[in-house]
């Protein structure tokens, strides 16, 4: 499963963003600073969320190769809308290599700002840990209620 | 012919990227309107003429297929090619909206080549390019 979100998450990015993820044992320290994390909440018979966390550099990198601006023209609503847009994207593409069964419906992506030095960065079966231009991406699957 | 096109998507976001791949397509763009829902793309359709129709299926307050069913069950909006843009690529999810007439989709993550495709597609002999070409762009 999480072989299927890391799929997701280097289609999207490659493809919307330019930006090539890379696997690297010491991403856990790449987290630093203000961030920001959105998920998309799923529900059917079992509840979860798909979604990820970034350091404020790298949505604005995002952001910027988006829209096509230049960083400092890349306003808060733009990071905070480009981030939940590629928690959908990720989601969306995750359901496809799933094969995720139509009682399944994806919501709309939720996001919220964080502390990232704040937060405990580990990978595991399902949080995946990867490095964007020395910059921190956290992707996740996680149960909720 | 200038199309008039109609946006709709919840994310200001992610209408500003499809306005900003419709400029560079090489479609002979008019007027470009957006709504965050199908409700607004209802309230633009009422008030304006439009010849396309790109448009999210997730959205709050009514969603993309609701859009669609509701154009089709209007005479005058019932030929108006809609294409959705979406993150749902489940068959068994977009099979039920077939009914609807609508004239294709594009999957997010999408390519800006892959919405002028799709566009050339629907719109034909009727397509002409708009001296704007996506080869050398900065996307």
């Amino acid at each position: 499963m999480v072989e299927s979100l890391k799929a997701a998450t280097f289609e999207v990015l490659e493809t919307m963003f330019f930006l090539f993820p890379e696997n690297l044992e010491e991403a856990a320290t790449l987290f630093h600073g203000p961030g920001l994390r959105a998920w998309v909440p799923v529900e059917g018979p079992k509840n979860f969320r798909v979604g990820l966390t970034v350091p404020l550099p790298l949505a604005q990198e995002m952001a910027a190769n988006f829209l096509g601006l230049e960083k400092d023209r890349v306003t808060p609503e733009n990071l905070e809308d480009v981030v939940k847009e590629t928690a959908n994207m990720v989601a969306g593409s995750f359901f496809i290599k799933e094969q995720v069964p139509k009682d399944f419906n994806l919501k709309p992506p939720e996001a919220i700002r964080l502390d990232l030095d704040s937060q405990h960065w580990e990978e595991n079966s399902h949080h995946l840990l990867l490095a964007v231009e020395d910059l921190g991406l956290e992707v996740f699957l996680e149960k909720t209620k | 012919m200038a199309y008039n096109v109609l946006i709709v998507d919840d994310s200001a976001t992610m209408r500003a990227l499809v306005r900003k791949v419709l400029n560079i397509s090489g479609l002979d763009l008019g007027e470009c309107f957006e709504g965050a829902n199908g409700r607004e793309a209802l309230e633009i359709l009422q008030r304006n003429w439009i010849d396309l129709v790109l448009s999210d299926l997730h959205m709050p307050e009514m969603d993309g297929a609701a859009l669609v069913r509701a154009m089709r069950q209007d005479h005058l909006w019932q030929t108006i090619p809609v294409v959705l843009i979406t993150t749902e690529g489940r068959q068994e999810v977009l099979a039920p909206l077939s009914d609807c007439s609508i004239q294709g989709y594009i999957r997010k993550p999408f390519r800006p080549e892959d919405i002028k495709e799709k566009l050339q597609n629907i719109l034909g002999e009727a397509w002409v390019p708009h001296g704007r070409e996506l080869e050398g762009c900065d996307f």
